[in-house]
């Protein structure tokens, strides 16, 4: 009897038995793995396999990999993490290409493989696979953006890749344990560990914390439709999972999220495409869970809403976006357009899918009866019980930014904003429209019965979303925000611009270092290069008749004096006879008699022999 | 505006109106915690979603607009030929 079946093990063995399969029959088993994966986590959760809390190991080298810790932390990841796969995989389950589905099981697996990783080593395996299986669903795309970006994208995660196992080792030499635990972060005596850095960078980096978060905006909306669906949970979710169990309460990581939640509205009013925007407000919204991670303290009541506020607002946040990222990825597919300059008045083909796209938008916005009412307000609860107030002013702000950008512009400026539509439009395929239909059920489901979720969450839920006041402020702020939007919506239509953000500076690099390539290094090549044929061919000239060039190269040097000492006129005849002298080189050879030759094969082996008795000296 | 909108927009406004006097009714019969100063004022939420609104726009515009937004073909000219996308 098998004691434990890892779940991302489902998905990733899975994944190769895909393109043994045809037609329905392939669509069935694509949507039958997550399927058994929610069976499988749903058995574990009931201890079926082994209690929950016990550890499945794996010894390896010498040590015990941990490759099944499960705990309540893990399986409220874990069962968004399959949920949403089942979505997303329905939304892109007319793909024909195989290799697409591939490389999507491959990212869900290897993400819950992180998910369950006990130990540092195990975490970096799945880490690094997650980030290879996530490139190709952005090279699938196959456009010349999309390569580029997803290059940019890989480079970023290699960085990141690289601090971690960097970490990993410093941290394993200095405590000599591999356990994901939490990170040493300095203390009454000692510094900050440079391993727990390494280790923390590697995590912000996936988290897409500024000002190293240009590779989530830059690759993301380059995807492919449904694979941009799928980027859009796994890698930043995971992140705020191992900041979680790695870095809880670090006061530096509120502040952090604080100013991700507001840098990514900043940038999604500039926004002309609509995933880019969307991709955007990932960032804004993870703000959220990194500020609710930096607030965890432990042992203390708002700590744990911070926790607690953190992986709800990820398990909701996971539904909306995807839920967002199909409604834009619809759009893209239909109309082959992403530029809200070039979009406008859809609402007359696209119904449907503006309403499922707006379920997602008012949860994201955080409007009571959705799912993000009931997970945000828990982490700006937790920033007003810790008495942080300008946290709590910006978390409030981004709120507003939210509901401007995905609630409001989007939306306006694709379905309506024009009276005619730009161009002939349809509803998607009806797989799309049902992945949809049940995310955005989800979403809601969510939002009035919240119980489901908070139950799942590892400490004791004491907070009551639908409180008066709560409804009644979010509703204010959101209202009003309506308000200001209308008066101003001028000014908010797309402008054909891109916006400049951080990765500027390696975009930037690479051209310089390409430049210096080119043009400095390239003279500096030549010109060497012309020297050393300058010398070679002197050489080459000479021995072809060294007495004559001797010769030659005297006379030269004779007519270098006359000039400067004569007339010029007898310089000039005697110029005139070098001229011919060059011409006629190299002439007849001098004959050599044999004696001759001896003479000098003699001359080179003394040569020899004086460098052959200096040497042995 | 065609008469539908305006009866939504009728409708909105009077949603707003509502959870304005909602807020009020809160304030003084429900008595919530109270975590910062700004909270004890009953349309607090209103006042700050219309101006946070405003300032989003008008500031991310104006930091667009002087500094970060940039012709669609920017990082494909070769160096010297960039120019402001505005």
């Amino acid at each position: 009897m098998i004691d434990w079946f890892h779940p991302g093990l489902i998905y990733i063995l899975g994944a190769f038995l895909i393109p043994l399969f045809r037609g329905t029959i392939k669509k069935g088993y694509l949507l039958l793995l997550p399927v058994l994966a929610l069976i499988n986590l749903l058995l574990m959760s009931k201890g079926v396999f082994s209690p929950e809390g016990k550890e499945w190991i794996l010894p390896f080298l010498g040590y015990d990999l941990i490759l099944g810790r499960v705990d309540k932390l893990s399986m409220v990841f874990a069962y968004v993490f399959v949920i949403a796969s089942f979505c997303m995989m329905l939304y892109a389950i007319h793909i024909k290409e195989e290799g697409q589905h591939v490389a999507a099981y491959l990212y869900v697996g290897s993400t819950l493989g992180v998910v369950f990783a006990g130990d540092l080593f195990t975490l970096f395996f799945f880490w690094e696979v997650m980030a290879w299986s996530a490139l190709y669903l952005i090279w699938y795309r196959k456009t010349k953006a999309a390569y580029g970006a997803g290059l940019r994208y890989i480079l970023v995660h290699f960085f990141g890749g690289l601090c971690l196992l960097g970490g990993i080792l410093l941290h394993f030499h200095a405590t000599g344990s591999i356990a994901l635990e939490t990170f040493p972060w300095g203390g009454e005596s000692s510094g900050i560990p440079l391993s727990s850095v390494l280790i923390l960078l590697a995590f912000v980096i996936n988290a897409a914390v500024p000002p190293l978060h240009a590779w989530l905006s830059d690759a993301y909306p380059e995807a492919t439709v449904t694979g941009a669906v799928f980027l859009t949970a796994f890698t930043t979710k995971s992140a705020i999972y191992v900041l979680i169990r790695g870095f809880p309460g670090l006061e530096l990581l509120i502040w952090l999220g604080a100013i991700m939640a507001v840098y990514g509205v900043v940038f999604a009013v500039l926004e002309n495409d609509i995933r880019r925007l969307l991709a955007y407000h990932i960032i804004s919204q993870v703000g959220y869970m990194v500020a609710g991670v930096g607030m965890g303290v432990m042992g203390t009541a708002a700590g744990e809403m911070a926790i607690n506020g953190a992986m709800a607002h990820a398990f909701c946040h996971i539904l909306y976006k995807a839920l967002l990222f199909m409604g834009a990825g619809a759009v893209l597919e239909v109309t082959g357009r992403s530029k809200l300059t070039e979009l406008g008045g859809l609402y007359r083909y696209m119904p449907i899918t503006f309403h499922l796209y707006m379920v997602g938008a008012y949860s994201i916005s955080g409007f009571p009866l959705f799912n993000g009412f009931v997970s945000k307000t828990m982490v700006v609860q937790a920033s007003a019980m810790s008495h942080l107030p300008i946290i709590w002013l910006m978390l409030e702000g981004a709120s507003i930014g939210t509901f401007l950008h995905t609630g409001l512009k989007l939306p306006w400026g694709t379905w309506f904003a024009r009276e005619n539509p730009v161009c002939k439009a349809k509803e998607p395929p009806k797989n799309m429209l049902a992945a949809m239909g049940i995310t955005a059920f989800l979403c809601t489901f969510i939002g009035v019965y919240p119980k489901i979720i908070y139950d799942l969450l590892p400490y004791p839920v004491h907070y009551e979303p639908y409180a008066p006041a709560h409804v009644v402020s979010m509703s204010q702020l959101l209202g009003f925000t309506f308000i200001a939007f209308w008066l101003l919506r001028g000014k908010l239509y797309g402008e054909r611009t891109i916006t400049l953000d951080t990765d500027w500076f390696y975009r930037m690099a690479g051209k310089w270092v390409i430049w210096f390539c080119e043009k400095p290094l390239m003279t500096f090549a030549q010109f060497v290069d012309g020297k050393v044929m300058g010398v070679a061919g002197f050489f080459v000239w000479f021995s072809r008749n060294p007495a004559l060039a001797l010769h030659i190269k005297k006379e030269e040097a004779k007519l270098k004096v006359k000039r400067f000492m004569m007339s010029p006129k007898r310089a000039e005849e005697h110029a005139q006879v070098l001229v011919e002298k060059r011409k006629s080189y190299p002439g007849e050879l001098p004959k050599l008699t044999l004696g001759a030759s001896l003479v000098l094969i003699l001359l080179a082996f003394s040569l020899y022999l004086i460098l052959y008795l200096l040497m042995e000296r | 505006m065609t008469g539908r909108m305006k009866s939504l927009f009728r409708v909105l406004y009077g949603c707003l109106f509502l959870s304005l006097v909602a807020g009020i009714w809160v304030h003084f019969y429900l008595h919530p915690e109270v975590h910062f100063f700004w909270e004890a004022f009953p349309a607090f939420s209103a006042l700050y979603g219309f101006i946070g609104c405003v300032v989003i726009i008008m500031g991310s515009k104006a930091i667009g607009h002087y500094w970060l937004q940039k012709r669609e073909d920017y990082y494909e000219k070769p160096k010297g030929k960039q120019r402001e996308g505005k």
